[in-house]
């Protein structure tokens, strides 16, 4: 069991230190959207990076559609993998949906974790008028599935696993090097359905762990008003707000992601030990 | 940019890495309707759908950056007048500009793609269709297993009420003036056939033998009801025109009108006096009972009346005959004369002199066991053999 959890999220482990830091990806791609930021952390950090079932070089048997149809099952998995690399107090560093997998998964084991960085996050996409705007209406966010299903871009996967019958031949699979955003479409529209239905407002003040939300300008996904509406009812949050245009900050502007982790770490650490003398 | 390029038949649009739009074709503007000057500078966001916006940045940033390019990505974007006009776009990153540059390639597609969704669409109703069909197949298999559970249960009752019949059966019986002897076999669970041998008095016996028309439950609860009617009858000593005109009333009584649920009956009733050395029988409708002597001269008692539950209002008349001590009688169902025949069974009779009822009983049991195997049992079967002393 122990080892399948790190074959079934494709868990990779990097870096000198021994803190632990966890990166979990946003919806879409696999763990490799981290490249240019978690490598400034692997000299002073354990880095730890991982796939969501259905994602990348994931161990697609794993998927269960019922477990994975809500934020919870995935928040399981890194649950999972806290546990199985005896992980304490890690820092959970989350891009969009994966800020709320994580904030789920420290809320069911506050122990695994020392604090959460935030990059984009939203706790529920839909607009619910007239006190929570979300920035889409159900419609759109359909529009955005039937648009995911009409892109293939995990298709080629998908049919190659078909016409060789899957589970007897993984190999096949595992000969489709670079799967990157590929994924096959069914579970894609799955997770798609998971990530951008959920409502996790109610959980907010409900976290015990110091929090940074980092917030893009002119960020379609996760608006301004949406990272401003987290930071108000986050017990304790901190907002950064970025120079970096659009949803991807840790692809788009690493450094700027960077140096903003630091300076937040750097902060909480010096915080703590002010705490102690 | 080149004249070639700004009248290629292609929207050509040039972006930052984070999506502003830096160049554009004069194609691009023509299909969105825009002016340059109203594009230039802007974030694409402002020619994508909401859900295209939402697209762009989960999947052509990631691809772009990661991958340098990005292949058959379909979008849709809005014109000046806010309508959607689907796109599939080529893009890929610019080596060596600064800042960093992405040439994207948009052709417009509208018309493969409403083919594609109609494909879609399509796809949706036959998987629907296959798991509305699985979900049926689930349910069939759930209701079949009911039915084999049921059935299963019926099967038991079944079983039950075949004891039940058989309980009400008499037991050979025997003493210095008669001896008798009975085989009884149903087709499937409940048998049509029903018999009873009853002593009156000392010297006065009543042999019944009964065969409701058709096989198992039905009929069988007919056998039943006609049985606790005769057992009223017969043990006190009333005359065969008696007990089957009982009998026969019974029957019109219990289907009295009801041409659906109507069952006749062949019957033969003996009353066998030992003193008188008489037998005085009806013959329902029944195959004819055999009757041999001691020197082994054989007689027929055939039908002297219709079956049972036919003709309303008939006069029942007995036939009489004086038997020798040392007489045998076989009375039987037309399930036994069918299988193994009316002259074998003659013969058997003529050959069994010298062996006892048992005996005979138990060879006539295995010809029909032998033949049985040969032929599918479709009638119930049923004999009594009778030995006077």
């Amino acid at each position: 069991m122990e080892r399948n959890v790190v074959v079934r999220n494709n868990v990779t482990i990097k870096g000198k230190g021994t803190k632990p830091i966890l990166f979990a990806p946003g919806f879409g791609c696999d763990q490799s959207v981290w490249s240019r930021v978690s490598k400034s952390f692997e000299e002073d950090y354990r880095v730890i990076l991982f796939d969501y079932v259905g994602m990348g070089k994931s161990d697609i048997k794993a998927f269960d559609y019922e477990k994975y149809s809500t934020l919870n099952g995935y928040a399981q998995d890194v649950l999972d993998i806290c546990e199985e690399l005896a992980l304490k107090d890690a820092i959970f560093v989350g891009h969009s949906v994966g800020s709320m997998i994580g904030m789920i998964a420290s809320l069911r084991k506050p122990d695994y974790f020392s604090s959460l960085i935030m990059i984009g996050p939203s706790p529920c996409y839909l607009n619910h008028p007239p006190d929570y705007f979300g920035g889409f209406e159900k419609e759109e966010l359909f529009g955005l599935m039937d648009m995911m299903d009409k892109n293939y871009i995990g298709w080629a996967n998908s049919f190659a696993s078909t016409i060789t019958n899957d589970a007897e031949h993984p190999e096949v699979a595992e000969e489709l090097e670079d799967r990157f955003c590929s994924t096959d479409p069914v579970v894609a529209r799955n997770f798609a359905e998971t990530c951008f239905f959920a409502d996790n407002r109610e959980d907010l003040p409900r976290v015990t762990l110091p929090t940074l939300i980092l917030q893009c300008s002119e960020d379609v996904i996760a608006p301004t008003v949406v990272g401003e509406y987290m930071n108000q009812r986050l017990p304790v949050s901190t907002i950064r707000y970025m120079e970096a245009r659009g949803h991807c900050p840790h692809m788009s502007h690493p450094d700027e992601t960077v140096a903003l982790i630091h300076e937040y770490l750097e902060k909480l650490e010096s915080e703590k030990i002010g705490g102690l003398t | 940019m080149d004249e070639q390029l700004n009248q290629a038949p292609c929207g050509f649009l040039t972006l930052s890495t984070e999506g502003t739009i830096f160049s554009m074709n004069e194609m691009l503007l023509r299909l969105l309707g825009y002016q340059q000057d109203e594009l230039d500078g802007q974030h694409i966001n402002v020619i994508l759908s909401p859900s295209a916006q939402m697209f762009f940045q989960l999947y052509f940033i990631p691809m772009v950056t990661h991958k340098g390019f990005v292949e058959e990505m379909y979008l849709s974007l809005v014109n000046h007048q806010s309508e959607e006009i689907p796109i599939l776009l080529n893009a890929s990153k610019k080596k060596d500009s600064q800042p960093s540059l992405i040439d994207c390639v948009f052709l417009p597609m509208q018309r493969r793609n409403d083919y594609e969704d109609q494909l879609l669409f399509a796809n949706k109703v036959a998987k629907d269709a296959l798991n509305k069909k699985q979900e049926a197949m689930e349910a069939l298999e759930a209701k079949q297993a009911q039915l084999i559970k049921i059935n299963k249960q019926n099967q038991n009752e079944l079983q039950l009420a075949k004891k039940i019949q058989e309980t009400s059966l008499t037991d050979a019986f025997g003493n210095d003036k008669i001896q008798i002897e009975s085989y009884y076999k149903a087709s499937k669970e409940l048998s049509g056939d029903i018999y009873g041998f009853y002593q009156i008095n000392d010297h006065q016996y009543g042999v019944i033998l009964l065969d409701v028309m058709g096989h198992g439950i039905s009929s069988a609860l007919v056998t039943m009801s006609l049985q606790s009617s005769y057992q009223k009858v017969i043990p006190k000593g009333m005359s065969p025109a008696s007990v089957m005109k009982e009998l026969d009333s019974h029957l019109h009584y219990l289907f009295h009108h009801d041409e659906e649920a109507w069952h006749y009956c062949t019957a033969i009733y003996l009353l066998i006096d030992t003193e008188k050395q008489t037998m005085e029988y009806i013959n329902s409708g029944h195959p004819p009972a055999i009757y041999q002597n001691k020197q082994g001269k054989q007689e027929t008692l055939g039908a002297t009346n219709p079956p049972l539950g036919t003709f309303e209002g008939i006069t029942y008349h007995s036939k009489t005959i004086r038997y020798d001590k040392g007489s045998r009688l076989l009375l039987y169902t037309d399930g036994i004369s069918e299988l193994i025949g009316y002259s074998y069974l003659k013969e058997l009779i003529m050959n069994s002199p010298g062996k006892s009822l048992t005996d005979l009983k138990e060879e006539m049991a295995l010809k029909l066991k032998q033949k049985q195997k040969r032929y599918d049992q479709k009638d119930d079967q049923c004999f009594i053999l009778v030995d006077l002393k």
